[in-house]
Parts: structure tokens; sequence; C-alpha cells
């Protein structure tokens, strides 16, 4: 039934938006971090989606884009590191400076961690009203059966 | 549904089958909101009711006159909001529809008691 993947859809979209909103939150969090395990300072993190025809996986939606009459759902292809140079800050005391006194700080830009953050959630909130939506018509059709 | 749901009624069950098919384009329309080189989906919706009558499966076509964002995204949230909301809205008609002609064939078969 097209509408109940519809819901699996809306469901892929708001799983890659969490996924986003989870890495700006680590962003944000880890704006003074010097340390990582992979060494240096930490590097801004960011997702990638792409489309997924396969979003629901359930049979009928399979047939249904076999048959042509496809709906894409979206999914995470990919987390990327900013590849910018980190920040030298000059902090002699630190531990983590080298010899000539320098710190690398991770070069982020708060602001746009938090606007990026605003986009997740708002596009989040986009696909609850589409399932919302999407579950009214579920609900309509199965009153038919009420008459 | 054949004999017992003709006429006009079967008509509601293209018009739902179609609002559903649209409304799932919607819906993946919404989540490809952020996907680079995403283009919008749609169904033009007149011409392709007509069809439906006939029998035939809908076909996709892209929607003009969007702009399309830096990374070739052209998903209009508000657009998807309006279509959201229209789909629904005309589902609830038909579905309406469909059941006041369902309990009239119920009071035909129960006498009209």
């Amino acid at each position: 039934m097209s509408l109940l993947s519809a819901l699996s859809i809306s469901a892929s979209g708001m799983s890659a938006q969490r996924a986003r909103t989870e890495l700006l939150v680590q962003n944000l969090a880890n704006s003074d971090t010097t340390r990582t395990p992979e060494g240096g300072p930490y590097r801004r993190k960011d997702v990638v989606f792409t489309t997924d025809p396969s979003a629901g996986a359930q049979f009928s939606s399979m047939f249904d884009s076999a048959m042509g009459n496809n709906g894409m759902g979206v999914k995470v292809a990919g987390v990327v590191t900013d590849p910018r140079e980190p920040e030298k800050r000059y902090e002699p005391g630190h531990p983590d400076a080298d010899q000539d006194g320098y710190v690398l700080i991770p070069r982020m830009n708060p602001a746009e961690d938090m606007v990026d953050l605003m986009s997740a959630s708002r596009s989040f909130q986009a696909n609850v009203s589409a399932v919302s939506a999407v579950k009214d018509m579920i609900q309509k059709s199965l009153d038919l059966f009420r008459s | 549904m054949g004999i017992m749901f003709q006429g006009v009624a079967a008509n509601f069950e293209q018009y739902m089958t179609l609002l559903s098919a649209r409304q799932k384009l919607v819906a993946s329309n919404l989540a490809n909101a952020d996907t680079p080189g995403y283009r919008t989906e749609d169904i033009d919706f007149h011409a392709e009711f007509e069809h439906a009558m006939s029998g035939q499966k809908p076909t996709v076509i892209e929607p003009d006159g969007l702009e399309v964002k830096p990374d070739g995204n052209n998903v209009s949230l508000d657009r998807e909001a309006r279509l959201l909301s229209e789909n629904t809205m005309r589902f609830a008609v038909a579905s309406n529809l469909a059941r006041s002609e369902l309990s009239s064939l119920k009071a035909a078969i129960q006498e009209g008691k």
C-alpha cells in the first residue's frame, strides 16, 4: 500500500535528520577539544545525504519501485570531516602546546553549527507533519469499515 | 469491489489511490529536503486522474518553476506543506463520500432498517 511506504519514507527522513543533529551537537560539544584518539585537535564533522530507493524495504514498496512508481527515502551516505586546518593559538602554558607555545584548536564557527541545527530541526518537523498527515489518511480509510 | 462498489464509488477508489501515490511523493520530497542534487517529484493530478480511470499507472514528473538551491536541490518546504494538507483534505472528502455510498448500500441490504 502506497500510504504505508510513505510512512517509511518519512521515517527515513527523520532518522537521517537525527543522525545529522547528533553530529552537530558533537561538534558544538567538542569546540575546544585539543586531544582526540586519532591525534590532534577535534575536527568538525558533517553528514552527506543521498536518496534511498529501498527505504522501508517492504515488498510492496520494492514492487512499486520496480513498476516505476517510485518515491525515494533518504539515507546518510557518509560522514565528512572538515578539511580546514585547525586554528593555532599562542598558549605556552597549555599541556598540548608545541615547542613554540602554539596549541592547535578546532576551527569551529558556532554560528554555522547553530544554523545547521535549526535547519535539521525544521526538516525533522516537516517529516513529522508528513507522518501525521499520512496517518490521518490511513485512519480515514480504516473508518470506511465502520460505516 | 466490482459489483458492490459501482459508478461514482469506484471513482472514489481511483481518486484515493492516486492521492496516496501523490502523498508518497510529497513525503519523499520532504525527506530529501536536504539531499544535494535531489529534484522535486510530483504527478500531474488532473491528467493522471483521467488516466487512472482507464487503469493506467501514474507517471512521475518534475514540476516547473521551483528555485534550485546551490547544492542542486529544489525542494520547497512551503509547496510540500501545502500539498500535504491539500491531499489529506481531498482524501477526507473522498472517504466520507465513499462511506455514505457504502451506508446507503447497507441500508438497501437491510431493507431500509
